[in-house]
C-alpha cells in the first residue's frame, strides 16, 4: 500500500501553548484509522492540519509525497474532506443546497453544477441516508440528522481521504452502528479514513490502526489490540484502572486472552 | 444499504415539502420586471403637475408630443430622479446582500455596519476639498465616497474579527461607533463653508435626499452598478460556500481572503454609488435582501437579480411617496425609509435574540 498522507515532525502552538509536538505518522491508502486522546489534547487541530486548513509551526505534511503548501486548495479539496464537529448556518439552506457545496472544488466560478455534480450529490445523499431530507431546512434538523448531512457534504467532495471529527457525537447507538457500517462501506470503496473517536467501545473492531495523542507525549500508533490495552489507556487518559467500566472490561478481556 | 428510520427523527420538525414557501426565481423575476415598469410609470406620472401614464407612454412612442412644461418636468426633473432612486435602491440592496452573506448575518447592511457613514464622510471631503476633481468621469465626491466606504469596512471588519470568527456584537458596536464618528465629523465641514452651497449638499447627504442628478452622474452610477453586478456574479456561489463558515469554505477550496477582499470592495463601490446619488439612506439594504430571501431562499446566485430589481422598485416607491405624501413639502426619502426600516431592524434583532444572549 502506498502512503497517502504523511505528517513528519509536526509542531503546532496555540496562544503560546504547545498543542502538538513532534507528531509523525503515515496514513496508508485504504486504511481506516481512529484518532483517540483526552479532551483538548489536539485531535481537532491534528485533523485540521491533515486537511490543510491549518499550517503547522514546523514539520511537514505530504500528500502523496508532495508538500501540502505546494498543492492548490482546490486540488486538496478534491482529495481530502474534513467533516467537522460543528456546522452552523446563518440562513435557511436546504439539505440539498448544503450538500451541493461539496462540489465547490469541481465547479468553476462562472459555471453552475453539471450532471456529474448532481450525480455526486445524489450519491452522497444516498450513502449518508439523507436523500429523504434533501428539501428540509438544515437548521431545523435534529443533531443526528445534521451529523449525517455533514458526512454527505464531505462525500460530495468525492475525496480519497475522509477526515471525521467525532462523527458519533449526537448519535444514538443505532445510528452509531449505521455510521460504522458506512465507514466500512467507504473503506471497501477505497476511501482512506481517519476519524477522531470519543467512544472507545466503537474503536476496537472497526479500525485497523489507532493513533493515540497524550498530553506532552509524541503521538503513538499501533493496532487496536496494542493501543487499547488497559495500561496504555490508563496512562493516556490518566484514569484509575478500577474506576471506568471500559478499563475494567478490557482488563478482563486481556486476562481471558492471556489464559 | 438498508437503514431504519432514526429515533432522533421522530422528534424533529415535520417534513417540509420541496420549495414550500419559496418561489421560483424566473416567475419572481418576471413579476419584478412588470412591477418595475408599473412603478416607474407611476413615479413619473405622480407629482405637483400630474402627467397621465398614457401621455407618458404616447410621448415615449412618439405618437403624442408633450407640452413644453410637461417635457421639462418629465425629462429634466422626474425621469433623472426616478432613475437615480432606482439606482440607489439597487446599489443599497445589492450591497446589503453582499455584506449579509460575507458577515453571515441578516442584519448587516451598509448603514448598520458603518459603510454609509464612511462613504458620507469621504463624499464630504470630495465636496469641500476636491469639488473640481474628475477622473474618467468620476467626480471627487464619488471617488472619496468609495475610499471612505472601503476604509470603514476594512476597519469595522478587522475590529469584529477575532480568531477567524466575526463577532456579531462587535460588528454592530464597531459599525455603530464608526458610523456615529464619521456622521458627526461630517458636521465639522459646515464650519469650512463660506457660501452655504456645501452645507446644503451636506444636509441633503445626511438626511438621505435623492436630488436631481445630471445625465452624466446617472451614466457613471449606472456603469458602476453594472460593473459591480458583473464582478459580484461569480462571487455569489462563493457566498453560498462562505455561509458554512470561513474554515469550511477554505476546506472546500475557496480562497477565503481573496473572496472577502473582493466582496468588501464591491460592497463599498455600491455604497459609494448610493451615497453619491442619495446620501445616507438607512435600512434599505437590510429590508430588501431579507424579504427576497424569505421568498426565494438563501441561494445568492438566485438572489442577485431579484434583490437588484426589488431594491430599485422599493426605493422608487419610497421616493415617490417622500415627494408627494406631504406635498408641496418633500420629506427626505432617508427619513421615510428609516420609519419603515427601524422597526424592521428591531424585529430582526428580536428574532435573533438568542445570538445576543450573554
Amino acid at each position: 500500500m502506498s502512503c497517502l498522507l504523511r505528517l513528519s515532525g509536526v509542531h503546532f502552538d496555540y496562544q503560546g501553548q504547545s498543542v502538538l509536538r513532534q507528531t509523525t505518522f503515515d496514513l496508508e491508502e485504504g486504511s481506516c484509522s481512529a484518532l483517540i486522546g483526552t479532551n483538548g489534547v489536539g485531535k481537532t487541530t491534528l485533523l485540521r492540519i491533515a486537511a490543510g486548513v491549518l499550517r503547522p509551526a514546523s514539520g511537514s505534511v505530504l500528500l502523496r509525497g508532495q508538500p501540502m503548501e505546494t498543492i492548490s486548495v482546490k486540488e486538496i479539496a478534491r482529495t481530502i474532506a474534513l467533516v467537522p464537529q460543528q456546522l452552523e448556518l446563518p440562513f435557511e439552506f436546504t439539505v440539498e443546497q448544503v450538500v451541493e457545496q461539496g462540489r465547490t472544488p469541481y465547479i468553476g466560478m462562472l459555471r453552475g453544477p453539471g450532471r456529474s455534480d448532481r450525480l455526486a450529490v445524489d450519491r452522497a445523499l444516498d450513502l449518508a441516508d439523507v436523500s429523504r431530507l434533501r428539501h428540509r431546512i438544515f437548521n431545523e434538523l435534529s443533531g443526528g440528522e445534521r451529523q449525517r448531512v455533514k458526512i454527505a457534504l464531505g462525500l460530495a467532495q468525492e475525496p480519497r481521504l475522509l477526515l471525521l471529527d467525532e462523527p458519533t457525537q449526537n448519535l444514538d447507538i443505532g445510528r452509531q452502528v449505521e455510521l460504522i457500517d458506512l465507514l466500512h462501506f467507504l473503506r471497501d470503496e477505497g476511501i482512506t479514513i481517519l476519524s477522531s473517536m470519543h467512544d472507545l467501545h466503537l474503536v476496537d473492531k472497526n479500525f485497523s490502526t489507532v493513533l493515540l495523542l497524550s498530553p506532552g507525549q509524541p503521538l503513538a500508533s499501533g493496532s487496536p489490540e496494542q493501543m487499547l490495552k488497559p495500561s496504555v489507556l490508563e496512562r493516556a487518559f490518566q484514569c484509575p484502572p478500577d474506576r471506568h467500566p471500559l478499563l475494567i472490561e478490557r482488563a478482563e478481556l486481556y486476562r481471558r486472552e492471556a489464559r | 444499504m438498508e437503514i431504519a428510520p432514526s429515533a432522533s427523527e421522530a422528534v424533529s420538525a415535520p417534513v417540509r415539502r420541496p420549495g414550500k414557501g419559496r418561489l421560483g426565481a424566473a416567475p419572481l423575476l418576471g413579476l419584478l420586471v412588470v412591477a418595475l415598469v408599473v412603478v416607474t410609470l407611476a413615479s413619473l406620472a405622480i407629482g405637483a403637475v400630474p402627467i397621465s401614464p398614457r401621455t407618458i407612454l404616447s410621448a415615449m412612442l412618439g405618437s403624442h408630443p408633450l407640452t413644453e412644461t410637461q417635457r421639462l418636468i418629465l425629462f429634466h426633473l422626474r425621469l433623472p430622479r426616478v432613475l437615480a432612486s432606482g439606482l440607489v435602491g439597487s446599489a443599497l440592496a445589492l450591497a446589503g446582500l453582499l455584506f449579509q452573506g460575507l458577515f453571515r448575518n441578516p442584519i448587516a447592511d451598509p448603514y448598520v455596519i458603518g459603510s454609509s457613514g464612511g462613504a458620507t464622510f469621504g463624499a464630504c471631503i470630495g465636496i469641500f476639498f476636491f469639488s473640481q476633481w474628475s477622473i474618467f468621469g468620476f467626480s471627487g465626491t464619488a471617488l472619496f465616497a468609495f475610499i471612505g466606504s472601503a476604509a470603514t469596512m476594512a476597519l469595522v471588519y478587522s475590529l469584529a474579527r477575532s480568531a477567524g470568527r466575526t463577532s456579531v456584537v462587535t460588528l454592530l458596536l464597531a459599525g455603530f461607533a464608526i458610523s456615529t464618528i464619521f456622521t458627526n465629523s461630517s458636521y465639522f465641514f459646515e464650519l469650512l463653508d463660506k457660501t452655504g452651497t456645501g452645507n446644503r449638499i451636506l444636509i441633503s447627504f445626511l438626511h438621505g435626499v435623492i436630488g436631481i442628478p445630471t445625465w452624466n452622474e446617472l451614466g457613471v452610477g449606472a456603469a458602476l452598478l453594472a460593473l459591480a453586478m458583473v464582478t459580484a456574479l461569480p462571487l455569489m456561489r462563493t457566498l453560498n460556500t462562505l455561509a458554512l463558515g470561513d474554515e469550511y469554505a477554505q476546506q472546500l477550496g475557496v480562497r477565503v481572503e481573496a473572496a472577502r477582499v473582493s466582496i468588501v470592495l464591491i460592497g463599498s463601490l455600491l455604497t459609494a454609488v448610493a451615497v453619491s446619488l442619495g446620501g445616507m439612506i438607512s435600512f434599505a439594504g437590510l429590508i430588501v435582501p431579507h424579504v427576497a430571501r424569505l421568498l426565494l431562499g438563501p441561494d445568492h446566485v438566485r438572489l442577485l437579480p431579484v434583490t437588484t430589481l426589488a431594491g430599485a422598485i422599493f426605493l422608487m416607491l419610497a421616493d415617490t411617496l417622500a415627494r408627494t405624501i406631504f406635498a408641496p413639502t418633500e420629506i427626505p426619502v432617508g427619513i421615510l425609509v428609516a420609519f419603515v426600516g427601524g422597526p424592521f431592524f428591531l424585529y430582526l434583532l428580536r428574532k435573533m435574540k438568542r445570538s445576543y444572549t450573554v
